[in-house]
């Protein structure tokens, strides 16, 4: 039945007595078939059934900060999936950690160095260097960023109530987890909550005898003799991302309302009480803090749609990777065989076998280079070191608007 | 080096099966392949032309997690397209797919994947050829990772690849197509065109197609080539197999 309707689609409006919608439910991969590759002689420009270019995004929009009771939070919406994040943010204390004593005792000499360096700039990129193990350390082994994903019922036809989190759910789940580790976004520096022992009587006197000594200290910060400040708990992040509509790409809209949400996360100010042996937050919101984090990484994600369905099925049609480039060059003014289409909805995603998901990230606020902080493909051969490149073009020129958007929610 | 040791056809209920043991990494992996079999839930299939791959991961020491649906889904999308789903007998039934860790270190919460992920697919690879199930060819995978000074290491052992600045997952076809991607960490695409290249030569060589179509196989150099191993590997299974008839001849 699909290749003789596959042949008339070209032709739909005269031949067809359905309406397109109809058309699109019954045949679907024939429909988006005629929008993309259009007989040569209508002279219309190839498309995809939504209007877009196949590298075009939907429209995308974000809000910030638009749930009260929670430390940051972020509604992002690519079209019609819609994403909602709230970050709310708890304490850890490290007494409650079960390994802390011993962890620090094996670390201590290098966390005193390292409070020794205090704000310190000379040595700006061998302290990063540190903190970076550092930070892995604190916040990957104590989980202190706890994303997770929900598709809730009614986001999508097919989501039913009473059941447990779908696959896509939890691979969403730890792909964001994953992609926060890996991005190393938060800082833990941010995340921890200090205390200075004050400096009490017995070490005054000793220190008028040592005038030597005064002097090197002079151009330490003052507390750098005294006793060294220790880590007396943390900020634990509970990332809920919750997508309220789901119409294709749920990561790069969970992603996007995810980093929307951080960059709106404020911590209040936090100490360690002596007397009450407590930790004690400040109610002033002109003490709280905004996190700090480590670059912009932007999703882009893609799918391919290939013109024969069933391609893929026929082994002794499938050509080597050279004769298929060869033939592709010779086949470059005839039809094309396969699109690559940015920011897949719906629709798309179900017609597409191939995926594609690229983060990249600019340095020095968009005017560095480009990085790639994670690329990942599969489901197909289509894509290939060529198609890579352009696909990062795409998701660079991307990083450019997405910044532009978050930087004015 | 040490290349990697398997054996197929090593459990007698299931339909194919097959283990595979890394020593750089140090992960064992044990996997098995019913197919085609009837699924009870999946009459009403949302592809009724061709077999449902699934793809079941098993960590060696707790549950399975949301690590591991990630997984078996890139797995499963993989050998979705791999698998000849729509040969007689095939469609409407399903391919299971059941992989198991059985040794190497465990993959915590949050921890990415890609250090077993070759080793995974590997495995699903062997014991799809153990079961006879129609594919439309095979693959060779490789994880590399790109040091903090730019060097590129072949498979990266656990504190390595933590140390490591990028991580990368590639699998080709036996045919010279990329099929898989997975790549982490802070780089750029010119040092990922460079692992790209250096992956293809681990995993396919520098082999030439002779007059005849064979793939002449030269030397393989300090790293042994993946394609070439699961070669020889299924060959010794059928030169044990067939041996009554061999040693007949």
């Amino acid at each position: 039945m699909a290749a003789p309707e596959a042949k008339v689609a070209p032709s739909i409006p005269p031949s067809l007595s359905l309406p397109p919608s109809q058309f699109a439910r019954l045949q679907p991969h024939a429909y988006l078939l005629a929008h993309l590759s259009p007989p040569p002689a209508s002279n219309q420009p190839s498309i995809r059934a939504n209007g877009r270019a196949p590298s075009q995004f939907r429209v995308t929009s974000a809000n910030a900060g638009s749930l009260t009771h929670t430390n940051g939070s972020a509604v992002v919406r690519i079209g019609d999936t819609a994403a909602v994040c709230g970050v709310r943010a708890e304490l850890l204390h490290t007494e409650d950690i079960a390994s802390w004593s011993v962890s620090q005792a094996s670390g201590s000499h290098k966390r005193r160095r390292l409070a020794d360096l205090g704000k310190k700039s000379a040595e700006e990129d061998e302290e990063d260097e540190e903190d970076d193990e550092e930070d892995r350390a604190h916040i990957e082994d104590l989980n202190l960023l706890v994303p997770n994903l929900s598709l809730s019922t009614g986001c999508a036809p097919g989501f039913i109530p009473g059941a447990p989190p779908s696959a896509l759910a939890q691979s969403l789940s730890h792909q964001i987890l994953s992609l926060l580790h890996s991005t190393r976004l938060v800082r833990a520096d941010d995340l921890r909550i200090w205390y200075q022992p004050p400096n009490l009587g017995p070490e005054e006197p000793e220190r008028h005898n040592e005038d030597e000594q005064m002097d090197m200290d002079a151009e330490h910060s003052p507390t750098s003799e005294s006793k060294p400040r220790e880590i007396k708990a943390f900020w634990v992040l509970y990332i809920d991302v919750m997508i309220i509509s789901l119409a294709g790409n749920p990561f790069d809209a969970a992603w996007a309302a995810v980093l929307a949400a951080l960059r709106d996360t404020k911590l209040p100010k936090a100490w360690w009480d002596v007397d009450n042996e407590t930790i004690l937050c400040s109610d002033n919101i002109s003490d709280a803090r905004k996190l700090c984090l480590r670059g912009l990484p932007v999703a882009s994600s893609f799918g391919v749609f290939e013109a024969d369905a069933a391609a893929g099925w026929r082994p002794n049609v499938i050509p080597d990777a050279e004769e298929q480039k060869a033939q592709d060059q010779k086949r470059k003014k005839g039809s094309q065989q396969s699109w690559i289409l940015a920011d897949p909805d719906g629709y798309e995603e179900g017609l597409s076998q191939e995926r594609a998901c690229i983060v990249v990230d600019k340095e020095q606020g968009g005017k560095g280079k480009t990085v790639i902080m994670k690329m990942e493909k599969h489901g197909g051969w289509t894509v290939d070191t060529e198609e890579l490149r352009q696909l990062v073009d795409i998701s660079a020129r991307r990083w450019d608007e997405m910044k532009r958007m978050l930087d004015q929610c | 080096m040490v290349g990697p040791t398997a054996s197929l056809s090593i459990l007698s209920r299931a339909d194919g099966s097959a283990s595979l043991k890394c020593p750089t990494t140090g992960y064992n992996v044990l996997g098995s392949v019913n197919a085609p079999i009837e699924l009870p839930a999946r009459r009403d299939a949302l592809k009724p032309e061709e077999a449902t791959v699934e793809v079941f991961v098993k960590p060696g020491n707790t549950t399975a997690g949301v690590g591991e649906r990630y997984v078996e889904g890139i797995l499963r999308s993989v050998l979705q397209k791999v698998i000849l789903g729509r040969e007689r007998g095939f469609p409407r039934r399903g391919v299971v797919i059941t992989l198991a860790i059985i040794g190497g270190d465990a993959v915590e919460r949050g921890d990415s994947y890609l250090n077993i992920l070759p080793t995974l697919l590997q495995v699903s690879l062997l014991a799809l050829l153990s079961a006879a199930v129609p594919m439309s060819m095979t693959f060779s995978t490789a994880l590399l990772g790109v040091t903090k000074s730019g060097d590129i290491i072949c498979n990266p052992s656990a504190a390595e690849a933590k140390a490591a600045s990028s991580l990368h997952v590639l699998a080709f076809s036996s045919k010279g197509h990329l099929l898989l991607d997975e790549s982490q960490g802070r780089f750029e695409f010119e040092q990922w065109e460079s692992v790209r290249e250096r992956a293809f030569s681990i995993c396919r060589g520098m082999a030439t197609p002779g007059a005849d179509g064979d793939v002449t196989m030269g030397d393989g150099g300090d790293e042994a080539r993946i394609n070439g191993f699961i070669c020889e590997t299924v060959e010794d299974h059928l030169h044990r197999d067939y041996s009554w008839k061999i040693d007949s001849a």
